[in-house]
């Protein structure tokens, strides 16, 4: 039986304990936060690249799919395997492996959780700059294959803009390093594109990240806003006046109720929005710059400023920003959580429009976003158990992507295509942008073992395969 | 592939129009590619015209180079055909300028010294500043990943760019990305042609996103009587809160060629430590009071570059080879490691000038492990200098190499690039390179034998 020769080879790579098969072990590994399950083959718990490498010559020996999980926080179905196979669990490799303060770089294996290597950096004086709010169970393997972002993108930019290498496993089992240390390698930018391709262009067992030093001050406030549209104008207003701050975050009144409820952080409850700006750099400009943005937010209809007065005040603000999905939880049994952008100026006009999609479906949607970005995350409220709203809430899904494409934006801002999005890449692409995506595909992976049935519409999907 | 001149001009020719397809039939012309003189060369005025000249190149089999400003073209390895080349110049179209959104799209023609024109009226900028910035054009800007000083702080094109169109080897066109700051649609397709000096096809439109001007621009610059107290500067500087711009090392050659420009006095064969300030009065008029404290506790002379000097002084700065005599008579190469290992690189390149007796420049963008260093041969050099320079130039790459680097040549007469790869060993990951090649360029039609490992 193919199966079971398959977990015999398995076993031969990385011993008998670190391969699962048995049922409940892949009903467990058949799910991540997206919505939909499939389940694997076959666990496999791996401790290094050269494993890495060994499950993956074992994979294409017996022409098995593999599928790399880290957290498995995203929320697009990156982690299932949708064509069954060999999951491969890499969150044993979580250690830091260099600290080179020097060349300011940091070596990490991909397991590591993204604030585990903040928290290894602080007390060097460092820090890595891309902070999902998944922090606490993403992982660094995860956060590349997404291309993850988070409120400190604003300014310091997503995670293809900290990755300065890596070393792969590709798709045949061959090791690569790709980029290091060093900046401009010669040749193609594999690391570049590596970065975002979820899983599909190999295993990433190594990252070499930027690191940035700690900043010599940080504000932050909250601006609190009675108009969710006089809000989103003054995040406008904000960088039309020149001010890049650290972070511009938005939280609507459904979600600050949420919040409230399991953190309080002492939002007010009253309120249509809140707006968590952060400023931050050489300590001179702090205060100037605070005052500048809280006169344009009250220019913008803001009805108080409030700034954090000391770590432990800001420290909750940000808990309360970071644990806005889980409090978002309480609210229904499930939700999908919708992720496009749109140019920020754009932002007033499509909270509108989303706000007029949850009337049309009858559903709850509330918001929290990076609105620096354009980012937004609504959030549609529904219950699993009830079949026909989960196609409307499909629906509303869709309808709110299509929105942010025909304002200038695009489909996705962090979370990926995975399984989800995989028909919407046709509303931002044509076919032969789609052509020439799948055409990279087929050159890094041209087996389609990697992580397969993601990323592409169906049909450009089947050219895959050839 | 031998293929037919004549019948290819004619089909170009009804594409864009007989003004714009000529022969390249001269020795010294500009469009020789390392002394490769191209048949043709042709400059269409569209997008689509782009795309119609390259699948009538593609279906005449004629290899293809596409250029923009000229300035790194001297990149790569002499290329094994060139039949047509394609001259980008008349894309030279602002799409549209989003100021609200910081964000701007532009044909890839435009030039980089353009844009920045255009986007200071709403005191904006695009904070990428390679040397000949008002030659450079956006699409070549992209295709070599063209940086300056003040990647720094900024980073380079890689993280500028947003969205591009671009031409495929057989004429069709696609867009990747779109104009959104943060965007995972599909693949990071941006990525693939950013750096690809093209051989994957013609980037023919550019959005990228832009900053807001900085109200306040100064700079100091540090001379230092040796080099180990230049490093020990600069490492002091990445320690500290402290956020430059720019923070470029400059060895005593280069210093004496900037030290006019720059007001510095006799810089007395010290190395030079500029630093680039840029941000609001307080915080740069407070580094500006660090940094002079800072240099000095090392050891250094400080001069000051004011407000109304810094942007000319910079501009020397990133330009000072364009005080040596040009090309060909010049080897530059850009030597890449990581950041600690900048100074070593920048102190060994210069004295191997020294031993061969060859006027040289060096100079590195210290807080970012690039190095640049300028070799100058002289009209006719003896076969003893070019090999020696080239014996030279490949122990720079070894050691470059063992710190996990390279170096690369960025100009050089045909003579050297004969005996020397211009790119270095290729790194891990060629086999997915050979294999990305040729899954979009499967015929070799686009600047073929110019990049590394052959293709
Ligand atoms: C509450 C919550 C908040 C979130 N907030 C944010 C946010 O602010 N910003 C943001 O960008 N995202 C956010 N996300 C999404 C998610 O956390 C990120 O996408 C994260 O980077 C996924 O990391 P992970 O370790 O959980 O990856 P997984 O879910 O395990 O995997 C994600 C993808 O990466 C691939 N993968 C995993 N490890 C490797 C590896 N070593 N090599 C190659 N491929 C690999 C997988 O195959 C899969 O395709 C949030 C999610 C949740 C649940």
């Amino acid at each position: 039986m193919a199966r079971k020769e398959l977990v015999e080879a398995l076993r031969k790579i990385v011993g008998k304990t670190n391969v699962l098969d048995s049922l409940v072990d892949m009903q467990l590994y058949q799910y991540d936060a997206y919505l939909e399950e499939r389940r694997p083959d076959a666990v496999v718990f791996v401790h290094s690249t050269e494993e890495v490498s060994g499950v993956v010559k074992v994979c294409n020996e017996h022409g098995a799919p593999f599928v790399p999980r880290g957290g498995g926080t995203n929320l697009s179905g990156g982690t299932i395997p949708a064509r069954g196979g060999v999951v491969l669990e890499m969150i044993r490799m979580n250690k830091l492996l260099e600290v080179d303060k020097a060349s300011l770089r940091a070596r990490v294996q991909p397991g590591m959780f993204n604030l585990e290597l903040g928290t290894a950096l602080a007390p060097h004086g460092y820090q890595y700059m891309p902070d999902p709010a998944s922090q606490k169970a993403a992982t660094m393997g995860g956060n590349v294959a997404e291309n993850s972002g988070g409120p400190h993108c604003f300014k310091y930019g997503v995670t293809t803009n900290h990755v300065m290498g890596m070393t792969v496993v590709l798709p045949d089992g061959e090791i690569a390093e790709i980029g290091g240390k060093a900046p401009d390698t010669p040749g193609y930018d594999l690391c570049g594109i590596f970065v975002g391709s979820e899983g599909t262009f190999g295993i990433c067992t190594e990252v070499v990240v930027r690191i940035v030093r700690l900043s010599e001050g940080v504000k932050t406030m909250l601006a609190i806003y009675d108009s969710i549209e006089r809000g989103s104008e003054a995040v406008s207003a904000i960088v039309a006046a020149g001010m890049v701050p650290a972070t511009l975050e938005m939280m609507d009144q459904l979600v600050i109720q949420a919040v409230e409820q399991s953190i309080h952080c002492g939002l007010p409850l009253d309120c249509a929005t809140v707006l968590i700006i952060e400023v931050d750099g050489l300590k001179d400009d702090l205060e100037e710059q605070c005052k500048a943005i809280a006169d344009i937010c009250t220019t913008h209809g803001a009805r108080e400023v409030r700034v954090a007065k000391d770590d432990a005040e800001r420290a909750m603000l940000w808990a309360g920003r970071r644990g806005a999905f889980g409090a978002v939880a309480r609210l229904a049994p499930s939700y999908l959580v919708c992720d496009g952008t749109v140019p920020r100026t754009a932002l007033p006009q499509v909270l509108r429009k989303v706000a007029e999609v949850g009337k049309k479906y009858d559903l709850k949607i509330p918001n929290v976003f990076h609105a620096g970005d354009g980012n937004l995350h609504p959030l549609i409220l529904f219950d699993w158990r009830d079949k026909e709203q989960k196609i409307r809430v499909m629906k509303a899904g869709t309808e709110i992507l299509e929105l942010c494409v025909q304002l200038g934006g695009t489909i996705s801002g962090e979370h990926g295509v995975g399984l989800e999005k995989m028909d919407a890449m046709k509303l931002c692409f044509s076919d032969a942008d789609i052509r020439s995506q799948v055409a990279l595909k087929r050159a890094v992976d041209p087996k389609d073992l990697a992580n397969p049935g993601k990323m592409f519409p169906v049909t450009a999907e089947v050219a895959c395969a050839v | 592939m031998p293929y037919d001149v004549t019948a290819l001009r004619s089909r170009l020719e009804a594409i864009v129009g007989p003004d714009h397809v000529a022969a390249g039939t001269e020795a010294n012309s500009p469009l020789a590619v390392d002394g490769v003189v191209p048949a043709l060369s042709v400059r269409p005025g569209t997008q689509d015209e782009v795309s119609k000249v390259v699948a009538a190149c593609s279906a005449a089999g004629a290899a293809m180079i596409p250029r923009g400003g000229g300035t790194a073209m001297g990149i790569g390895n002499r290329p094994s055909r060139a039949d047509a080349v394609i001259l980008l110049d008349r894309l030279d179209r602002v799409v549209e300028f989003d100021p609200a959104n910081l964000c701007i799209t532009v044909e890839a023609g435009v030039r980089l010294g353009a844009l920045q024109e255009k986007i200071a009226s709403d005191g904006e900028v695009l904070p990428i500043d390679p040397p000949d910035d008002e030659k450079v054009t956006m699409g070549g800007l992209v295709a070599a990943n063209q940086s300056g000083p003040s990647r720094l702080l900024y980073g380079t094109a890689r993280d500028f760019v947003l969205g591009m169109r671009v031409v495929l080897p057989d004429g069709e066109r696609v867009h990747c990305g779109g104009r959104t700051i943060k965007n995972v649609s599909g693949y990071d397709m941006n990525k693939l042609f950013i750096k690809s000096f093209g051989t994957l096809g013609i980037v023919t439109e550019v959005t990228v996103k832009l900053l807001p001007a900085p109200v306040m621009r100064a700079g100091v610059v540090g001379l230092f009587p040796t080099l180990s107290q230049a490093t020990a500067a600069v490492t002091r500087t990445l320690e500290s809160f402290l956020l430059p711009e720019a923070l470029d090392l400059l060895d005593p050659a280069a210093m004496d060629l900037l030290a006019p420009r720059l007001e510095l006095g006799a810089p007395g064969g010290a190395h030079g430590v500029a630093v680039a300030l840029a941000g609001s009065r307080s915080t740069v008029e407070r580094q500006a009071r660090d940094f002079e404290t800072l240099f000095r506790a090392e050891g250094a002379r400080v001069v000051p570059l004011p407000e109304a000097r810094t942007v000319s002084a910079w501009s020397s700065i990133r330009n000072v080879f364009g005080l040596l005599p040009p090309a060909p008579s010049r080897v530059v190469c850009k030597i890449s490691v990581p950041i600690d290992k900048g100074g070593a690189m920048l102190g060994a390149a210069g004295a191997d000038g020294k031993a061969l007796g060859l006027q040289t420049a060096v100079f590195a963008h210290a807080g970012s492990g690039v190095v640049w260093a300028a070799f100058v041969l002289g009209g006719r050099p003896s076969e003893e200098t070019v090999t020696g320079l080239q014996r030279s130039l490949e122990a720079l790459r070894q050691r470059a190499a063992a710190a996990g680097g390279s170096l690369v040549l960025c100009e050089a007469p045909p003579a050297l690039k004969a005996r020397m790869d211009a790119w270095g060993a290729p790194p891990p990951g060629l086999s997915v390179m050979k294999r990305i090649k040729s899954e979009y360029d499967p015929r070799a039609l686009c600047s073929p034998g110019r990049y590394l490992g052959g293709m």
